[in-house]
């Protein structure tokens, strides 16, 4: 191409571009001379504009996935094989993760955070494909903390504005029964300890589906209330040989944890079924007790609709109730309505089915710890006078100040920790 | 006369823009007056009976009652109100002192201040009346908190100053500013969490893995609610007092429908 040079050689005007590998050389298209070169090494005023831009500054970040993310992928894939999930579930887990990895708040958070990342990711996945798993279970296996796994989870819904659906209890359990060792015998558990898987799951799920109805499961940890519904299935099946074991016993050979709050739900529940039971009256003679009741929790649960319905009454309506009846006449809401219930029978004294109970949650039950009294109405328009003395009684005397820095130097004596700056 | 008749026309007139502006806010059905040409007794909004009759040739508008209007009743009618009033519980404010504030000096000369500056960079001072908290910062900053209302919560940041200024700083009050309001109150019925999060998932959060209580965050007013099974709500993350009354009346109906009658 004519660019308006000539050839020393040969004074062609034929000068061709023609790089040589990476250095631009003008060449004579006659006689092959080079007639100029471009420069193999760069100057350093060049190469300002070159300079090197850190990483995350760079579209490099966006580009590729970082060893960070790479990580965290790969343990969000093992997660899912340990805890045995459909293949369809990792790959749902791992898009939450990379759409989580987006957020610059997650990009730059600690080691610790992007590992619980992982568990939130599996946990919403299987949470949206109602497959129980609990977050003390991955709390577990992740070896997390669950204050710092529930900080993390709450902020991952919110930031990818998901919605997640509750944990479904009657799915958890089935598989958190099905867990028990107690449906063979072994040197551990004796014949007598062994269940039928399908009857234990039935009258648990009876059990939890009671304990739902009478207010013991909103609110409460999900996992202690199957614990004791587990128990006292297994214990009612047969219970001449099995009421002499405990709870602690029972978890210990099904080799299952016992959740602290079990035994307050097992007593709740226990409550709940001695009120039912004081509905039948072949049963109300035999005046039972909390071990007794068990023995016949079988024939509770058959007509557990109707005993809840008879042994309760609606708590909401009692209460309203109640309040306009102590304005009224100035008798506690209980008294009322209990002589209302009795005065309805016909059944002599001591025949008659106990007058039902409330049916509240139990924290409703409980006497309040302390009773409040109403703030008093204050008068205080934030513009009053401010007194000296008032303020003056917050100050220190100068002998105060004198004996402070006397401790204050002879505590940093004693410690030798110098002073604060 | 004319006069006289031409002024009451006048009056009448500015009465009923007064009224039908009234009408607007208002909001519920009322019977509008209207100009009755026949002479009909137009309804008032406090029906207070005529105690003037029209004056023969001219055309009633609105006949001028005997007293001024009474204000008007709130938008909402009784029956729908919930009759509870939240209780403020907590209010949060901050303050600033402005001037540069020497932090040891302070915890020195001050009986009521407690400070730790490897735990925490600020003063912790409390005073008794009103029962408040404060923290006071060097770079003259102030946040106080535990007040029960706006003026307490002010009164107290104001004696909070007045006690760095007898401690010899040159503390000013400037742009006062109440940065967050906690109220709670109680419906007095138990309420089924996981149903209302079922309805309103969009709204609320409940694992009760990890909490007892449903968290609702409401847009408008922009507030979080903490529901519990024994009826129990907690309010926060107003500016004003009317925040937390306006999610309160919010809530409740939606409440109420989850309230298990048999």
């Amino acid at each position: 191409m004519p660019g308006g040079g000539r050839c020393p050689d040969c004074g062609s005007t034929e000068l061709v571009e023609d790089s040589h590998y990476s250095q631009s050389q003008l060449v004579c298209s006659d006689c092959g001379c080079v007639v100029t070169e471009g420069v193999l090494t760069t100057t350093f005023s060049d190469e300002g504009n070159l300079r090197e831009v850190t990483y995350s500054r760079s579209t490099g970040e966006n580009e590729q996935v970082s060893r960070s993310q790479q990580r965290g992928l790969r343990r969000v894939r093992d997660l899912c094989r340990v805890l045995q999930l459909p293949s369809t579930f990792e790959d749902t887990a791992v898009a939450y993760y990379q759409q989580a990895y987006r957020h610059p708040g997650i990009r730059a958070a600690r080691l610790q955070k992007k590992e619980v990342l992982v568990g939130c990711c599996v946990l919403i996945t299987c949470r949206q494909h109602n497959w129980p798993l609990t977050m003390g279970t991955i709390c577990a296996l992740l070896y997390a903390d669950l204050d710092v796994f529930s900080g993390t989870y709450m902020q991952i819904v919110k930031l990818l504005g998901l919605d997640v659906p509750s944990l479904c209890l009657a799915d958890l359990v089935k598989t958190y029964c099905s867990s028990f060792k107690l449906f063979q015998a072994s040197p551990s558990v004796p014949a007598k300890y062994v269940e039928d898987k399908e009857k234990m799951l039935s009258r648990t799920l009876q059990l939890v589906e009671l304990a739902d109805e009478t207010w013991l499961v909103t609110g409460r940890h999900p996992l202690p209330v199957i614990t004791a519904a587990t128990f006292l299935a297994w214990q009612s099946l047969r219970p001449s040989e099995r009421l002499r074991c405990s709870l602690a016993r029972f978890c210990k050979l099904a080799d299952v944890d016992l959740p602290c709050p079990a035994s307050s739900r097992l007593q709740e529940l226990l409550t709940v079924l001695l009120r039912m039971a004081e509905q039948l009256a072949w049963l109300q003679v035999l005046r039972l007790d909390k071990r007794s009741v068990v023995k016949h929790i079988g024939d509770l649960l058959q007509h557990r609709h109707t005993l809840v319905r008879k042994a309760f009454r609606d708590g909401t309506a009692e209460l309203e109730g109640g309040e306009k009846e102590l304005q009224g006449q100035g008798l506690g809401p209980g008294q009322g309505k209990a002589e209302a219930a009795s005065s309805s029978l016909d059944l002599p004294e001591g025949k008659r089915p106990a007058s039902p109970a409330l049916l509240l949650p139990p924290c409703m039950l409980k006497p309040p710890k302390r009773i409040c009294p109403p703030p008093p109405i204050s008068t205080v328009t934030g513009d009053e006078d401010i007194s000296d003395s008032e303020i003056e009684q917050y100050l220190r005397t100068p002998q105060e100040m004198r004996d402070f820095q006397k401790a204050q130097a002879a505590r940093q004596a004693a410690t030798g920790v110098p002073n604060p700056p | 006369q004319a006069q006289q008749q031409q002024a009451q026309q006048q009056a009448q007139q500015a009465q009923q823009q007064q009224q039908q502006a009234v009408a607007a806010v208002q909001q519920s059905t009322s019977q509008q007056a209207a100009p009755g040409a026949s002479g009909q007794t137009p309804q008032l909004f406090h029906s207070q009976t005529l105690t003037t009759a029209p004056l023969p040739g001219t055309t009633p508008l609105y006949p001028s009652p005997m007293t001024p209007m009474t204000p008007i009743t709130p938008a909402t009618p009784a029956s729908e109100s919930s009759g509870i009033v939240p209780q403020l519980q907590n209010i949060v404010s901050t303050v600033n002192l402005g001037c540069k504030l020497d932090l040891k000096t302070i915890a020195l000369r001050a009986r009521n201040a407690e400070y730790n500056p490897k735990r925490f960079a600020a003063v912790i001072m409390r005073i008794r009346e009103p029962r408040t908290t404060a923290l006071i910062f060097s770079s003259g900053k102030m946040v106080c908190t535990g007040a029960k209302s706006e003026e307490q919560s002010r009164l107290a940041a104001r004696k909070y100053a007045r006690v760095v200024q007898k401690l010899g700083f040159p503390a000013k009050f400037l742009d006062f500013k109440i940065q967050n309001m906690v109220g709670s109150c109680d419906v007095k019925f138990p309420i089924r969490l996981e149903g209302l999060v079922l309805t309103h998932q969009q709204f609320s959060s409940y694992e009760p893995e990890l909490f007892p209580g449903l968290i609702y965050r409401m847009i408008k007013p922009r507030i979080v609610l903490l529901i519990f099974v024994s009826g129990k709500v907690v309010l926060t993350g107003a500016k004003v007092r009317a925040e937390i009354y306006e999610a309160f009346e919010n809530i409740y109906p939606i409440l109420k429908g989850f309230r298990k009658t048999t």
